[in-house]
């Protein structure tokens, strides 16, 4: 970072040692990168804009419109101009199919299960690509003609300005179209109050039909666009977009066309200008950060207007009520003795170690199913509970010789607080909001673990991790390790139910069912959600702390946004709040995974598969919304 | 309804975990049994490309194997199981391997995490986890039954700097690294050795895997004006620094690790990695008998493809496994035992290879000095570019 000031010493100076021309090529270059995040945004944002739904197969389209883009120049040779056309339509159909056949069936049911399914729905399409074009990344090349024209320090090319135009187009002509076409007031009378626009004759599916056509062409047609640019493609890209689109929407105000183009932009720009200041490696640090601030400061994005609807109803629709299945004590005594005896019988370490797999993921979902569920605060950056308690864990017990029995507790502690602290700013969001600012929050502690090296030791990661032990005893059997981690998961499940029926747990649901009606009862809201986010912390920080001293080494990664994700559908398909269903999910989704193995590369798209039917035919989850 | 799904599919899940664990314990070996070599790596998932790159490297060494008649008369086979690469499947896998008797002995994981947290379970279970891309320091610390062929980057970055400092006489250099262990660990080779040859590193910028755009970096590579730019990167990363800082007006030197070694780095970089050097531990032309041999053979396996770096790894990796198998038998600590015994192994990396005892990798990589030259890897013919 000092070579930059060094060198630069004999020109004029701006703030941090850049040559002023630099700023020039860093705000150029932000806004060819917004260019890009733009044509994912603008999709995004027409989704939520008329079904409030935060569409995460988006990214998926975008890979699939990249694929197609491939097949159509390189094996078809088709000119540019009809390149489009047939990526745009293709596309489209995909996207009909998926508004159809996966989203339609939930129309009525949950808001939460549209937005699993669209979790599954790219985990099936994903899958589709890599099993159909191999996961090897291939070149896209472009049709262009290879020009360069000279701006500021760098140079721009005819793509740059091609991927500008669709952007600018597509965002100008569906705004032209919302506001003045028949079909364009439909969507906005559809998105304005779904049920007032049937009663007066609007076909809503039809409305919902139009906008995943014209978002899906988008998609496609930006992930090729964006194949081109990079010369490359590959079934990685799918996530990221959907990251950065995410982003730029939400930055510019969720369902806002013009603002989606905005907030890429400005996105591109808070990047380009993180690594101007601090370096390539803190570049999507800002990114996160710009997201956080907005939503605290703007909840709405930076453009919504102030007459716009509220963007989530007022009162808890979007967790809707269920009639969860009762499980007798029995059972469940019977269950619980049943797991405890199993290592006594002849199974082999590799079912204990999958369950052991299971208890871990499970006290994650205890976590999250309490603050998703009970009281209503749907994270998607839970993994990062896991990684500061798995950090916490590691260092005490490395650097302070601390007996890994209490360095666990450390770390559940130090995520109880730590996790409360980050996540307070945003209390006052609800909804998607805060799925939003809580993926943020989770991609920004796993930044922090990546560049913070003098304590957590960077990309190396922490090897050498003292195996789990209690009272001096090691627990290395499978069998000891298995038993560890049940019982702490029961015990920990056990405080968890208990909860739910003291006064505290009714009022968290007060709070989840309606935060006007619990505020006007004298709840105080921030208070109950840190009460509920300690509590969660807690055990997902000790579940991290127990997978450390598992396995001995970890890195930023080994806590990653899947993990979050895979958090969250163990949570939903269990049940929201539903304690023995966060256990049976866990179960579930790190059994079939293991089932399926036999299934080789076909396993994971099995498992979306399965996932989207639970989806369709159990949305309020297995055991039902407590 | 869908009550009597639920149920179906929890005990059809578990019945199934049961009867694939009882069907592990019931097939015991037989000697007309192939030899079973466990593989734990990414079939799918973010890294699914290198999983598949092994699997052609392996194939390839197994045709050979067998066409040598196998292991004394027996067949060698492996099992791959996908683990995506991540902690937490490789460490079931690990007890899956560790509690099946057909499988003698593990390879892989792909990321240091994933192996690394496996590490205990081999270890414990007295099963070699034969890591042959786990480059990360501590990994053969984690255990005798840890043993690596990875290519040391205290052997390969001192290398890669000779060439770029002494041979292609760079003095100023901007060091991009990808963000990982293995880039890090990489990085810091790197520079110690280029400032023992007398360079000056102006800047070094580390980035994600995931990261695609590169311009700002490259502003901030331009503004430290250094005359060579330096690639710690895999191919398809490799690839898009190139172009863009080609694409940006940036005209220096750019000297890369052996890892973008693919023909996979020439296709997406196309015209912008011309003139790029990288140091390689073989190449098309290579006139030693192992490399031709595997180049031909892949070539002819896979219709007329090009081999890469990963498929070297892979195919050497195969074997070794053979040649510690032969000795070893199918017994674990035997098969331990061996990786101390194996000499002079035939390889496409290291010529020939045998274990240094006390680090429990392989030292003396080979190297080659290449440029890309008309859309081609050749050796340099030590001509400036």
């Amino acid at each position: 970072m000092a070579g930059a000031s060094a060198s630069a010493a004999s020109h004029s100076l701006a703030p941090w040692g850049h040559r002023v021309s630099s700023w020039l090529d860093y705000t150029i270059n932000g806004l060819i990168v917004g260019n890009v995040y733009a044509l994912v945004a603008v999709g995004l944002a027409l989704i939520f804009g008329v079904s409030r739904l935060i569409n995460f197969a988006q990214g998926s389209i975008y890979l699939v419109g990249a694929y197609i883009g491939w097949v159509a120049v390189v094996q078809l040779h088709t000119p540019l101009p009809l390149t489009i056309i047939v990526v745009a339509v293709a596309a489209a159909v995909v996207g009909l199919i998926i508004e159809r056949f996966g989203l339609r069936p939930l129309q009525n049911s949950v808001r939460i299960a549209p937005l699993l399914a669209t979790i599954g729905i790219s985990f099936v399409l994903d899958q589709l690509v890599m099993l159909t074009f191999s996961p090897n990344p291939r070149a896209l090349p472009s049709q262009l003609p290879d020009v360069r024209f000279q701006v500021g320090g760098g140079t721009i090319g005819p793509l740059d300005l091609l991927i500008a135009g669709v952007g600018l187009t597509s965002a100008l002509l569906l705004f032209a179209f919302l506001r003045y076409s028949k079909l364009g007031w439909a969507v906005r009378a559809t998105a304005q109050d779904r049920d007032a626009a049937m009663q007066m004759g609007v076909d809503v599916n039809r409305v919902n039909q139009a906008v995943f056509g014209i978002a899906a062409a988008l998609g496609g047609v930006s992930g090729m666009l964006v194949g081109m640019y990079y010369n490359q493609i590959d079934t990685a890209m799918s996530l990221q977009a959907t990251l950065k689109g995410v982003v730029a929407e939400v930055v510019g105000g969720a369902g806002n066309v013009p603002g989606a183009v905005i907030g890429s932009l400005l996105l591109g720009l808070v990047e380009s200008y993180g690594v101007a200041v601090f370096g390539t490696s803190y570049r999507n640090l800002f990114a996160f950060l710009l997201l956080v601030v907005v939503l605290v400061l703007r909840p709405n994005g930076l453009f919504a207007s102030a007459r716009q609807a509220p963007p989530e109803p007022l009162t808890g629709t979007f967790i809707a009520p269920s009639r969860p299945v009762r499980i007798p004590r029995w059972a469940l005594a019977v269950a619980a003795g049943g797991f405890a005896v199993l290592p006594f019988f002849p199974v082999s370490f590799y079912v204990l170690q999958t369950l052991i797999n299971a208890w871990l993921l499970g006290m994650l979902a205890l976590s999250l199913t309490l603050v998703a569920g009970t009281i209503g605060q749907v994270s998607l950056g839970h993994a990062a509970l896991l990684a500061i308690g798995a950090y916490s864990s590691a260092l005490l017990s490395l650097t302070f010789s601390v007996p890994v029995g209490l360095a666990i507790i450390g770390g559940g502690l130090m995520s109880a607080a730590l996790g409360t602290a980050l996540i307070s700013p945003s209390f006052r969001l609800r909804g998607h909001y805060v799925s939003i600012a809580t993926l943020a929050i989770g991609e920004i502690v796993s930044l922090v673990i990546l560049n913070w090296e003098s304590v957590t030791r960077g990309p190396i990661g922490i090897s050498g991790i003292p195996p789990l032990s209690l009272f001096g005893y090691d627990l290395i059997s499978p069998p000891s390790i298995y038993w560890f981690s049940f019982a702490v998961m029961v015990v920990l499940a056990l405080l968890q139910a208990r909860l739910l029926t003291s006064h505290l747990g009714r009022s968290f649901r007060a709070i989840r069912d309606d935060d006007v009606a619990a505020r006007a009862y004298g709840l105080s809201l921030n208070r109950y959600k840190s009460l509920a986010f300690i509590f969660g912390g807690f055990a997902a920080g000790v579940s991290g702390g127990i997978a450390a001293h598992l396995y001995s080494y970890i890195n930023h990664e080994t806590f990653n946004t899947q993990q979050s994700i895979l958090a969250l559908t163990v949570v939903i398909l269990g049940g929201l709040g539903n304690v023995v269903g966060a256990i049976l999910g866990s179960v579930a989704l790190v059994g079939l995974p293991e089932v399926f193995r036999i299934a080789a590369e076909y396993r994971i798209l099995i498992y979306g598969i399965v996932l989207l039917l639970l989806v369709r035919f159990r949305p309020q989850g297995l055991l039902g919304t407590i | 309804m869908s009550n009597i799904d639920r149920r179906t599919l929890v005990k059809g899940s578990l019945a199934a975990m049961m009867a694939g664990a009882a069907f592990s314990r019931a097939a015991f070996a037989q000697s007309s049994e192939p030899i079973l070599l466990g593989v734990s790596g990414p079939l799918t998932g973010p890294n699914a490309q290198y999983g598949m790159q092994w699997k052609q490297g392996f194939d390839l060494a197994l045709d050979e194997i067998m066409a040598a008649g196998g292991i004394n008369g027996r067949k060698l086979a492996y099992q791959f199981e996908d683990s995506q690469s991540d902690p937490r499947q490789s460490v079931a896998i690990a007890q899956k391997f560790v509690s099946d008797p057909r499988i003698v002995m593990e390879l892989g994981d792909f990321s240091s995490p994933a192996s690394m947290a496996a590490s205990p379970i081999y270890q414990r279970g007295g099963l070699v986890q034969f890591g042959f891309t786990n480059s990360h320091p501590d990994f053969t610390k984690g255990g005798d039954f840890m043993w690596s062929t990875s290519v040391s980057q205290a052997d390969e970055q001192p290398l890669l700097a000779a060439y770029a400092v002494k041979r292609l006489g760079l003095k100023k250099l901007a060091v991009l690294h990808l963000n990982t262990d293995w880039g890090r660990t990489s990085r810091d080779y790197f520079i110690k050795a280029a400032k023992e040859y007398g360079a000056e590193i102006a800047v070094t910028e580390g980035y994600i895997a995931e990261e695609r755009d590169f311009r700002s970096t490259l502003v901030r590579v331009r503004d430290a004006s250094p005359d060579g730019l330096i690639l710690i990167s895999y191919y398809s990363d490799g690839a898009l620094i190139a172009r863009q800082a080609r694409q940006v007006g940036l005209k220096q030197v750019i000297c890369a690790a052996s890892s973008v070694y693919s023909p996979k780095f020439i296709e997406l970089g196309g015209e912008a990695v011309e003139d790029v050097h990288l140091g390689t531990r073989y190449f098309p032309e290579d006139p030693r008998p192992e490399v031709k041999k595997f180049i031909a053979g892949f070539k002819a396996k896979y219709g007329g493809q090009e081999p890469d770096a990963f498929n070297a790894y892979s195919y050497d990796a195969m074997h070794m496994a053979a040649a510690v198998v032969k000795i070893g038998g199918s017994d674990r600590r035997a098969i331990r035992d061996a990786f101390a015994k194996v000499k002079d192994v035939s390889s496409v990396i290291f010529g020939s290879a045998t274990f240094d005892v006390e680090s429990r990798r392989v030292k003396g990589a080979m190297n080659a000095e290449l440029v890309v030259r008309k859309g081609q890897f050749a050796l340099w013919d030590g001509k400036p570019t």
